[in-house]
């Protein structure tokens, strides 16, 4: 029963016209896919009918039924108008604040998994391998336990308070992945590639440049969709980093979503939060494809 | 930061010298809606007088309060933070990270008008280190008329005693009896309910102040632990985690009997149109000597050697705690002005009821946070909430449990 | 290696050491510092700011006295078996149903992958509604006619832990399915001809064939889900606040609450310090054969 899970099996199938046997191993597949998509979509169904309802209706009505009166208010409401203490603008301010950090956060912290995975790929440094289980390790530590060590090194230096100060935290925290993900990478591509170039007499950076980077370009797009979404998400390292001018939406999402002691509007909860999740989400909608891709074409090896 | 606001002002300064307007940036966590008109009342009056109020609000109380730190430890502090009234801020005064604020504090003699509890909390070893605003009362009895009459309940309960007959009156009319909401805080507040109803003012201080073996050992301790457990079978069982103005809304709706809040619960009733006396009513406590508890919110004034800074600094106190403002704030805070000199006559029928109260000093307890530091106060919260939560638990062995995280 | 070949060396390949540099900065000053720090503050008594006295094991003592922590471990025990074994085992049928060349195939793929780029601030709120007796599913049903139906696990502290695995494996089966269906796209098509000509049964051939064909990516995978385990703090706050009771504590949870809420860093730090030495006896050696011994090419 189960020789229909075969990727080839399909079109042999259909070469042999198609037993009985594995129609219903298709119905069970697509049927399985199915309610597991259903299940997975539950929480965005609930959020998506939520943020069209009154708030009467929300208290009165199932979470699950389809609201009466459809309003885009609470949309326009969280964007532009909700209030985060006395600036009542939305989340629209923190949007571009976020897309400021994003920007050179990601940029600068796939650069550097990218060089790092070279690096420890191909070169030969002593204590390299030291280096990168203490990394690798380090990814393991509740960010939390970094925030005041960090705040006294960056009142030092002089960034605390700053984009700087964000954006070298993203690096500092996304470079255990990065590395992993790049030098995982590289160490699939084959050796005699380096060795020729390094014959040629090429340095450490034309390598890079030259060869490793313009075949990099599978790996870049899952360390990108990765970074964009961690960035993105983040509250933490925004909140306490970026200085009160450049909080992230996520800061001002939980602003309009958690408050202690006040009234809930939900329906605006709801689309804020879509709001706030829509920019990774086009991305994984627009690139999911890349996404896999990237990983199986040898990203991903250990 | 610092240097950039002050560059600022010295060009403000030079271009219009008539403009001296102070910047202050002040950290709260008041983001919801009601919260946000109260403390527009205070930008608006810092405003009226000269200064420029920058807003940096933060949802999350321990959120605000810890980037406030943060900042200050990043050297980059705001002009004021706000925390709750209490120890949270009794190390950063240790560490001598806060302004004092003596001069203003006995040129408007706060030791005449603040409450005692209030007052404990701000002053220490003889000076003030921060503004107070205003006085929450945690525990307020909020219940529905409708469905008091439903179950025929003529009159609110003046006793523990009483609290268990209406109770089960009202179980036995259909309503849920005790809304509320299964997270860690009201569970809290629903205990020191209990504590402050049934163990009375000595026995609410030892058991949170002197926390010995004596006290917690004793009968009447004992008793307090064994009428909040009995609590238990009121409440229904969709409580766990529920949000506090989810379960006020059982109230509103008269699905619900009785809620244990802090005044800002007032504020739900009033949104959903619900008029005082007519459909809900609200008690401070058991009996007509109940206890007080005092809570509140109080600004704090990080270090700062800037002169511009320290003038804002005390410009912000003066306008926090005139009387006007404290009338406007309050009303939408939902709580009461700190300053027992002001006329309360215009602020609502439960503001009234508390103020009187207040007045009275016998009655007035320090809330639990005043009384212990931050991180036992922590621990007592996940006693209670074991406590409450487990199935087949024993009064001695409940006793025993908040014993060791009082004492630990 | 005498002196002169070690400067040889370290000429030939000055610019490795060079751009290696940032990566050793964030090591020893970000991640090493950060570590001897923490573990050096919870042998002191700091409680809101870091204090530099010297206080023996007095934390230590003090945490594991603590109940809330106790059940904290053990309820991450629970949750890091049941979620990676759940994960894991969706996560790979899906790849595997997924690879059978069915139609809408990025459709089920995007829908698989996108909680992973929901955060769980609110998307948290709404499982809470899902489970909640009195809001979500037992209340529909229960009004669809089937009047007896109880789901009411998330007040139920026995039960509670077992509805933040399901938001958890929510998020997080998505990555997995992603990463073994780029493990299976990576396996030729031979494989299969050859195993059919030998008349092995597929799921056989899945099990004892592909399986292990996959582990780098399985590898992987267990990293990336172990992180989101030990550092799982959102979903418990959002969902649960770690309730009823303590039924839903979480190590993290317990951390960040007393390194701010409750100004008790002494505690907090020593709670980080046990997580941290018992990742590293747990994932050391597992990454020292994964990544460091295998290192040759």
């Amino acid at each position: 029963m189960l020789s229909i899970l075969s990727p080839t099996n399909s079109k042999l199938a259909s070469k042999r016209g198609s037993s009985l046997q594995m129609q219903w191993g298709r119905i069970g597949i697509y049927g399985f896919l199915l309610v597991t998509a259903l299940f997975f979509l539950l929480p965005l169904y609930v959020m998506l009918v939520t943020s069209f309802k009154g708030l009467d209706e929300i208290r009165l009505s199932s979470i699950f039924a389809m609201p009466q009166e459809f309003s885009w208010d609470y949309w326009k409401i969280a964007w532009s108008s909700a209030c985060t203490g006395l600036e009542c603008s939305g989340l629209k301010v923190g949007f571009w604040n976020s897309v400021k950090i994003l920007i050179p956060s990601v940029i600068i912290s796939v650069m550097f998994g990218a060089i790092n995975g070279y690096a420890l790929s191909f070169w030969k440094i002593k204590g390299a391998n030291i280096l990168f289980a203490c990394l690798l390790l380090g990814a393991f530590i509740p960010y939390q336990v970094f925030i005041y060590p960090l705040i006294r090194v960056y009142a030092e230096i002089g960034i605390y308070g700053t984009l700087t100060g964000v954006v070298v935290s993203h690096v500092i925290f996304g470079m255990p992945i990065m590395t992993l993900l790049f030098r995982n990478y590289y160490s699939t591509l084959p050796l005699e590639l380096f060795n020729a170039a390094r014959i040629d007499g090429a340095g450490f950076f034309k390598v890079f440049f030259v060869i490793m980077l313009p075949m990099s370009t599978p790996i870049i797009i899952v360390a990108v969709i990765m970074q964009v979404t961690n960035i993105w998400n983040d509250f933490l390292i925004g909140l306490v980093f970026a200085g009160s001018d450049n909080l992230p939406m996520t800061v001002q999402l939980n602003n309009i979503v958690n408050t202690t002691t006040g009234e809930r509007a939900y329906n605006v909860n709801m689309a804020a939060t879509i709001l706030t999740s829509l920019v990774p989400l086009i991305i994984y909608v627009a690139s999911g494809r890349w996404f896999v891709r990237g990983i199986a074409s040898g990203a991903v090896k250990g | 930061m610092i240097k950039i606001i002050f560059f600022c002002t010295v060009i403000a300064l030079v271009t219009s010298p008539l403009m001296a307007k102070e910047e202050a940036e002040v950290m709260h966590w008041w983001t919801s809606g009601g919260e946000s008109a109260a403390i527009k009342v205070l930008a608006d009056a810092y405003e009226a007088e000269g200064g420029s109020w920058k807003d940096s609000a933060v949802a999350g109380g321990s959120n605000a309060r810890s980037a406030a730190i943060n900042r200050m430890i990043g050297g980059s502090p705001t002009t004021a933070a706000l925390f709750n009234t209490s120890q949270q801020y009794h190390e950063m005064i240790a560490e001598g990270m806060l302004n004092n604020l003596d001069s203003i504090a006995i040129a408007n003699q706060w030791d005449e008008i603040l409450p005692k509890p209030t007052l404990d909390a701000i002053k220490v070893d003889g000076h003030f280190y921060a503004a107070p605003i205003n006085i929450h009362m945690p525990t307020w009895f909020w219940y529905s008329k409708k469905a008091f009459r439903k179950a025929g309940i003529v009159k609110e309960p003046q006793s523990i005693d009483e609290l268990f007959v209406v109770l089960d009156k009202l179980k036995a009319s259909g309503v849920i009896p005790l809304a509320l909401g299964g997270q860690k805080w009201q569970e809290n507040l629903l205990f020191m309910a209990i504590l402050s109803n049934v163990g009375g003012k000595q026995l609410y201080l030892d058991v949170l102040n002197k926390r010995d073996a004596n006290t917690l050992n004793s009968p009447a301790f004992n008793k307090v632990v064994e009428m909040f457990l009995k609590l238990k079978p009121y409440v229904d069982t969709g409580s766990p985690g529920r949000n506090w103005n989810d379960t006020t809304s059982l109230v509103i709706n008269d699905k619900a009997g009785i809620q244990v809040m802090g005044d800002w619960a007032k504020g739900e009733f009033t949104q959903a149109r619900k008029r005082p006396n007519r459909d809900y009513g609200c008690f401070a406590g058991l009996g007509s000597d109940s206890l007080y508890i005092v809570g509140g919110d109080v600004f704090v004034f990080p270090k700062t050697d800037n002169k511009e800074q320290i003038l804002a600094q005390e410009k912000l106190v003066e306008t926090m705690l005139n009387p006007l403002t404290q009338i406007r704030f309050n009303r939408l805070k939902g709580s009461i002005p700190v300053r027992t000199d002001i006329d309360v006559s215009s602020m609502g029928r439960c503001a009234q009821l508390g103020s009187r109260i207040l007045k009275d000093e016998s009655r007035q307890v320090p809330d639990g946070s005043m009384l212990m530091e931050s991180y036992r106060y922590g621990s007592l919260k996940d006693a209670i909430t074991e406590v409450w939560n487990s199935r087949d638990m024993s009064t001695q062995k409940a006793v025993k449990i908040l014993a060791q995280a009082l004492q630990g | 290696m005498n002196v002169i070949a070690i400067q040889v060396h370290l000429k030939r390949n000055s610019f490795a050491y060079l751009a290696a540099l940032p990566m050793a900065l964030t090591v020893f000053v970000a991640y090493m510092g950060t570590m001897f720090w923490s573990v050096r503050l919870s042998f002191s008594s700091s409680r809101m700011l870091p204090k530099d006295d010297f206080v023996g094991f007095a934390q230590y003592e003090r945490l594991f006295n603590t109940s809330r922590w106790i059940s904290s471990l053990e309820n991450l025990l629970l949750i890091a078996f049941l979620f990676l074994a759940i994960c894991f085992v969706l996560g790979f049928l899906l790849s595997v149903f997924i690879d059978q060349k069915i139609k809408a195939e990025s459709f089920f793929r995007t829908v698989f992958l996108f909680p992973y780029a929901m955060s769980f601030i609110v998307t948290g709120l709404v499982w809470q509604w899902i489970f909640n007796p009195q809001l979500g599913v037992q209340k529909t049903v229960q009004a669809l006619g089937w009047e007896s139906f109880k789901f009411d696990w998330i007040v139920d502290p026995d039960m509670v832990l077992y509805t933040v695995v399901i938001a958890a494996v929510w998020q997080g089966a998505g990555l997995v399915m992603a990463l073994l269906l780029a493990g299976l796209r990576g396996i030729d098509d031979d494989l299969w001809k050859a195993t059919k000509i030998d008349g092995i049964p597929a799921w056989r051939v899945y099990i004892s064939i592909i399986l292990p064909m996959l582990r780098p990516m399985i590898i992987t995978t267990v990293v990336l889900l172990s992180i989101s385990i030990i550092k799982m703090y959102d979903v418990v706050v959002a969902m649960t606040g770690g309730g009823p009771g303590v039924a839903s504590e979480v190590p993290a949870k317990f951390i960040m609450d007393n390194l701010f809420e409750r100004a008790n860093i002494g505690i907090a730090t020593a709670a980080s310090t046990v997580m941290l030495s018992t990742i590293l006896c747990l994932i050391a050696p597992f990454i020292y054969s994964n990544y460091i011994k295998k290192q040759g090419r």
